[in-house]
């Protein structure tokens, strides 16, 4: 499909929920390690990170994120006809997080309730699929709630983040317009290979192995090929943003703001130099906030934009990009919308 | 395409040494003490960005000197 319009969809408002704990890539990290992980961090541009407390989730936070939203929307729980989660950080394997929220949120037994498995590109995808259920008409108020619990100690990439965003039905709202795509063949760039069907969990898995470094780690760890995730981020989306505009019959500098996945600051300030893009249309959270993968974008709306977003109406281009390999784009009016502060918990 | 000497110079500045590294053509990329995946993606994107020339991971791999990394240019 790629390219696609999206009429009758209101963006209504988004809240953003971090954990209150704060890792330091550069304090929280082996002493002798230090002159290397200065290096690191002055590439990846990340400082800060915020990691989940042992007992909570990411379902935790899009709690937070949701219940602060419909009340700064006054939006009663028994209007909502949808709930969509993006995310790879389900409660459980199995069932829907989203169903399981439906519950713990007290929303209708009459509200349609399902997952998405998508990371750090699921943002517009997750609009896309929303909106196309609001756009059908029978839907009229309904919730995406994105995010995913992805840090850890040893990797200085991912940080915790949930977060919650309104659509509305409305006749009068300015078009969406979508770039939308795939691509399979590039899975192992970003792939936790163990637990699934194709390699179950065995007792071998619970055994640490030392890699060519020396540095101890778990069979089941999440893989990530970062020259191959580079080369594609670089490759697609800067032709992608370009195809975008161009349906959307847009010049790039008719945009007020530029948001990207958060991924690290090599790949995007590549992305933003190859669009020329200037860095202050280019929200950034990566130094305090990290890789929050799916909530990257939301995150970054929140605390670079509320103010501004809050102001009038504004043309808003999201680029969320990974893991499938996957990436897709969303262009949007936002006008009124609710932005409450970024929340912690 | 840039001279060989400009070309190192940014090689530097993409592999962003700890402590300065005197490279040469003839350097072999493995000798170097900061050649690992982040000097990598710093080269990729500096054949990208300041060269136009897109480049993978494989390539990289298939370069010992700075000479042969030089004629990913050509």
């Amino acid at each position: 499909m790629g390219l696609s319009t999206l009429h009758n969809v209101r963006f209504a408002g988004m809240a953003s929920c971090v954990p209150k704990r704060v890792l330091s890539n550069l304090e929280d990290c082996a002493p002798k390690l230090r002159s290397e992980r200065e290096r690191l961090v002055r590439n990846i541009g990340i400082h800060n990170r915020r990691i989940c407390a042992d007992w909570q989730l990411f379902s935790d936070l899009a709690v937070d994120a949701t219940e602060r939203l419909l009340q700064e929307l006054e939006w009663q729980k028994d209007e909502i006809d949808a709930l969509i989660v993006v995310t790879q950080s389900p409660d459980y394997p199995i069932p829907s997080t989203a169903i399981i929220l439906q519950d713990r949120l007290k929303l209708s037994q009459t509200t349609i309730a399902f997952d998405v498995n998508l990371g750090c590109s699921g943002y517009p995808f997750g609009i896309h699929l929303l909106g196309s259920m609001i756009a059908a008409g029978t839907i009229k108020k309904a919730l995406l709630l994105v995010g995913d619990k992805s840090a850890s100690l040893n990797d200085p990439l991912f940080s915790d983040a949930a977060t919650a965003t309104a659509l509305e039905f409305d006749a009068n709202a300015s078009p969406m317009y979508f770039d939308l795509n795939s691509d399979g063949s590039g899975y192992k760039a970003i792939i936790k290979p163990i637990g699934g069907h194709r390699e179950p969990y065995a007792i071998h898995h619970g055994i640490p192995y030392k890699d060519a470094e020396g540095e101890l780690h778990m069979p089941d760890e999440l893989i990530l090929d970062g020259p191959a995730v580079l080369s594609f981020s670089t490759q697609r989306v800067p032709p992608a943003v370009v195809r975008a505009l161009d349906y959307a019959g847009l010049e790039k500098e008719a945009v007020d703001h530029f948001v990207f996945h958060q991924a690290n600051r090599l790949i995007n300030e590549t992305i933003r130099k190859k669009l020329g893009l200037p860095t202050e249309k280019v929200p950034s959270t990566l130094k305090d906030f990290g890789n929050t993968s799916g909530a990257s974008l939301p995150v970054t709306m929140t605390v670079c934009l509320h103010d501004d977003l809050a102001k009038g109406k504004r043309k808003v281009l999201l680029s969320g990009f990974g893991i499938g390999l996957s990436w897709g784009i969303c262009i949007l009016d936002i006008e009124g919308a609710k932005f409450p502060p970024l929340l912690e918990s | 395409m840039p001279t060989i000497e400009q070309f190192l110079e940014n090689f530097a500045v993409a592999v962003d040494f700890q402590e300065p590294v005197e490279v040469k053509a003839e350097t072999e990329l493995a000798s170097l003490p900061e050649w690992d995946s982040l000097a990598a993606l710093g080269v990729i994107v500096m054949f990208d960005v300041d060269y136009g020339k897109t480049i993978v991971g494989d390539d990289l791999k298939n370069c010992n000197t700075l000479a042969d990394l030089y004629k990913l240019l050509g």
